[in-house]
């Protein structure tokens, strides 16, 4: 029978305010800070709050027996500072008990690994940072934006010194091999894959609530059972922090089924273990080898939820091309607000999908098209430019010599 | 379908002359010789009008129309008038604002049997859409004689509510054309000259009516809405009304090729008229960024070229990478457009603003470059007439009315867009040039005004009525 592997993922983006054309060159300020504290505040309310009382609850009643990860952007960590700080300290007390893994991401919830590995890293060491400021722990496992993975992933996961990294169980990649084992990529040594066991988790995390549903009403007793039933040394369970309170609501019975899950999971004789540990606990079985990129996102999978229509792809290939401009210029504040610009949501907001996914996005969107979404982005980036393009010409004419940074208009305009 | 109908709304009209008695309606004879001192009576009909507005037509009639109350003394009938609507120099009636007993005494005079036979009127007919939806009909219980006399309470009732251009377009165009012709049995005028498809049936309707001679004025034909393979029932009134016209004013020589050439209308009854631009209070704004700017607007239609100005913006971007492009207005073009921006990699320095107000069109204007029109048929193109008024330099299609307007305005066939992209990065980038070209804009401006439109007009109504 298989341990059970418990990971959360908790992130808010910073949407941004509509962003019409008139306001490029003249507004500086791209983020909507109103609604960003109100849809905060709404799933604090909602699920963190409540979240974090009941685990730490649940954690301190089975002290010892009941583990569980979370991954914690640091973008809500910094919405959180500023808009919420009795939130951050629920998180800080739930971290507390010492049954509470963090895991490193990039701070910005960006899919900066697919475009630039200097950023990317830059990224992830600001997340570690960030986690030692606040948690005052340092992650042994990697889990990227929206478990985007692929076999270079997991080299780099390796280089940068974590155990494990974590990845999306998809079939066209286990090609019936089963996603409750540890794998390595090819060419690693050292970095464990655990893949995330997509059917149980979304059973929890999506199909909790649905009344369509055969098995509806998911009982802990039931889930249990079938948790036992696995083969495999370990079952993650991956998804959503938000799924409990907020994309779930307290009235389907979300909270009463995790307060009894622990225990349920005990009684079937089954053991809770962090990721760390199950890097710890158990051999690799066979190389996991994923040439094309996978995600837990959408029914594809893939990078299409992001990527999947042609305003994703110029929005993100232009942001990050204004990389090596950012970096020149080397203003912190300018390059601050450049990063949050890479948050995968962004991106998620500009999808053209239809369908159940379609809707999902649609859900998650603070604005009323993709193109909508697309257009405000781009006129932010416009404006970005702009400043970018400022800066380097006051640069230039003010420190002379040493700090005159390269003036050329092909620098300033990245080819369309 | 259509074509059935309007082809028995067309019989409706025969009929209605055949039935109608001048001699009972105790008008007076009809082509009365007018003194030489006397003003000329006009009724006008119109469709949309200030404040009630859509587009340019609205715009246009009211600005024709104060000037022409200058020389003669006019009616202007619409479907629909603000309530605050009133003008010192004409009357101004909207069928909305008609009470039954005004048109009453009409009872009986006159009759329709072919409008009862309408069945089915093709809806969904908005000249100015702007989004995709689905084509409708609605259907309309055939019954018995419908007699022209009663205007029903209901009739006068469907002015009243509802969208100029709404779902029942097709009815309001029958009704007003019926409810018009029993207004002109009242008035007294001389001439009666109608605007725009909308009102060609009631111009006619009252001709045969009353006998007076007709005057359509085409400020749009659906070759330049839907294109020149468009047929159906607005092609049909169009060309039916042209042809029963005495004379027609087209707003330019373009305008007037597309009557003679597409609509077969002969040209000794064509009449070219450009329209007039009311002075604007034009500003100047300096940009908030230190690119260019050049502009396009209007409805995201295929006939505004849209397409054509994506491609101009990616062959000056090529060159020059200090502009940006805004691309203001709105239509079912729009996603398209902006997914096809994406894809050339425009994003960044080619803009989307959506629908903007007049105010926000102005901001606009006033710190715009270069204006860029490369519409694929414009009978007119006012808008390129106010971005001169800003002192922008245009770039603009010939396949467009203002083109013989704006003499000095750099121009392109609509589908040159490397031509296009040459003259917008000309006046970018030499200053003389620029100069040249807003110095004649002004001059060609200044010739721009309603009067000498009204002048034009008033010569055509002479001919007409000496």
């Amino acid at each position: 029978m298989p341990d059970v592997c418990l990971y959360f993922q908790v992130h808010q983006p910073n949407r941004l305010i509509p962003y019409d054309f008139f306001h490029i060159g003249e507004h500086a300020f791209y983020e909507d800070d109103g609604l960003n504290a109100e849809v905060l505040s709404k799933v604090s309310e909602k699920c963190y709050l409540p979240a974090n009382r009941m685990f730490t609850r649940l954690l301190r009643e089975h002290r010892g027996r009941f583990a569980l990860a979370i991954s914690i952007s640091g973008t809500v960590i910094e919405q959180l500072e500023a808009h919420r700080p009795d939130v951050l300290e629920s998180f800080q007390e739930l971290v507390a008990t010492g049954q509470v893994e963090l895991l490193a991401e990039t701070y910005y919830h960006s899919l900066a690994v697919l475009h630039s590995r200097k950023e990317f890293e830059r990224q992830v060491d600001l997340h570690l940072q960030k986690l030692e400021d606040v948690f005052q722990v340092r992650p042994r496992v990697f889990r990227n934006t929206e478990l985007i993975y692929n076999n270079a992933i997991a080299a780099q996961a390796e280089t940068m010194g974590f155990d494990g990294v974590f990845a999306e169980g998809v079939e066209w990649v286990l090609n019936g091999m089963s996603p409750n084992h540890l794998y390595r990529a090819p060419h690693v040594t050292q970095v464990k894959t655990l893949l995330r066991n997509s059917g149980l988790s979304d059973d929890v995390g999506f199909r909790f609530s649905d009344r369509n549903w055969s098995e509806w009403p998911l009982t802990p007793e039931k889930f249990a059972g079938w948790l036992a039933e696995a083969e495999g040394e370990v079952v993650n369970l991956f998804m959503d922090y938000e799924s409990i309170g907020e994309h779930q609501w307290e009235d389907t019975g979300i909270f009463e089924f995790w307060k009894g899950l622990p225990e349920a999971v005990e009684d079937a004789e089954l053991s809770w273990v962090t990721p760390t540990q199950a890097t710890q606990l158990f051999r690799v079985v066979d190389d996991y080898d994923c040439h094309w990129s996978t995600s837990w996102a959408d029914a594809e999978r893939d990078l299409s939820a992001w990527m999947g229509n042609v305003m994703q792809q110029e929005a993100i290939a232009k942001i990050h091309r204004l990389e090596r401009e950012v970096m020149e210029v080397g203003d912190p504040d300018l390059t601050h607000v450049w990063a949050k610009l890479q948050t995968s949501d962004h991106f998620y907001w500009m999808s053209t999908k239809g369908g159940t996914d379609g809707g999902v996005h649609q859900y998650f969107s603070p604005y009323s098209s993709p193109y909508e979404a697309y257009t405000y982005f781009m006129n932010v980036l416009a404006d970005l430019q702009v400043r970018l393009r400022r800066l380097k010409e006051a640069g230039g004419r003010g420190a002379g010599g040493k700090r005159r940074r390269g003036r050329s208009v092909s620098g300033v305009f990245p080819s369309p | 379908m259509s074509v059935e109908n309007v082809l028995l709304i067309f019989r409706g009209l025969v009929h209605s002359l055949l039935t109608a008695d001048p001699g009972e309606s105790g008008f007076p004879s009809n082509a009365p010789l007018l003194p030489m001192n006397k003003r000329l009576r006009v009724l006008k009909l119109g469709w949309e009008f200030p404040p009630l507005i859509n587009g340019g037509l609205g715009i246009a009639c009211l600005g024709l129309s104060r000037a022409l109350a200058r020389q003669v003394d006019l009616r202007v009938v619409v479907p629909k008038a603000a309530e605050e609507a009133s003008f010192d120099d004409f009357k101004l009636t909207g069928l909305n604002h008609l009470r039954l007993e005004e048109i009453q005494q009409t009872e009986g005079k006159y009759r329709y049997e072919s409008f009862a036979q309408i069945e089915r009127v093709p809806i969904h007919l908005d000249p100015y859409e702007t989004s995709e939806a689905t084509v409708e009909e609605i259907r309309m219980e055939p019954g018995g004689e419908v007699r022209f006399s009663r205007t029903t309470r209901h009739q006068l009732e469907s002015f009243q509510i509802g969208d100029l251009y709404g779902e029942d377009l097709g009815t309001k165009v029958v009704e007003f054309s019926k409810v018009a012709a029993k207004l002109a049995m009242l008035t007294e005028f001389d001439i009666v000259h109608a605007h725009d498809w909308m009102t060609f049936l009631a111009g006619v309707e009252v001709k045969k009516a009353t006998g007076k001679p007709l005057v359509l004025h085409l400020h749009a034909s659906q070759y330049d809405r839907a294109g020149a393979d468009a047929r159906g029932w607005i092609f049909d009134i169009e060309k039916y009304g042209m042809e029963q016209a005495d004379r027609v004013i087209p707003v330019s020589r373009y305008n007037g090729q597309v009557c003679s050439g597409h609509y077969g209308i002969d040209p000794a009854k064509i009449r070219p008229v450009h329209n007039g631009a009311d002075p604007v209070a034009a500003y100047h704004t300096s940009k908030k960024f230190p690119e260019k700017l050049v502009l396009f607007l209007g409805r995201l239609t295929a006939q505004k070229g849209p397409e054509f100005f994506l491609e101009i913006a990616s062959r000056v971007l090529e060159k020059n990478r200090d502009v940006r492009f805004v691309m203001a207005g709105t239509g079912e073009r729009l996603k398209p457009l902006i997914e096809s921006g994406a894809f050339r990699g425009l994003g960044g320095y080619f803009h989307f603003t959506g629908f903007l107000n007049k105010e926000k069109v102005n901001e606009l204007l006033s710190m715009t470059d270069v204006y860029c029109m490369p519409s694929v048929s414009e009978p007119f193109g006012l808008s390129a007439l106010e971005a001169a008024q800003f002192g922008i330099p245009a770039v603009i299609s010939k396949q467009s009315g203002v083109a013989e307007v704006l003499k000095g305005a750099l121009k392109a066939d609509f589908w040159d867009t490397h031509r296009m992209a040459d003259h917008i990065h000309a006046l970018l980038t030499d200053e003389t040039l620029r100069a040249e070209v807003v110095k004649q804009a002004e001059a060609d401006i200044a010739a721009s005004t309603w009067d000498a439109a009204a002048e034009k007009v008033l010569e055509v109504y002479r001919e007409l009525v000496p």
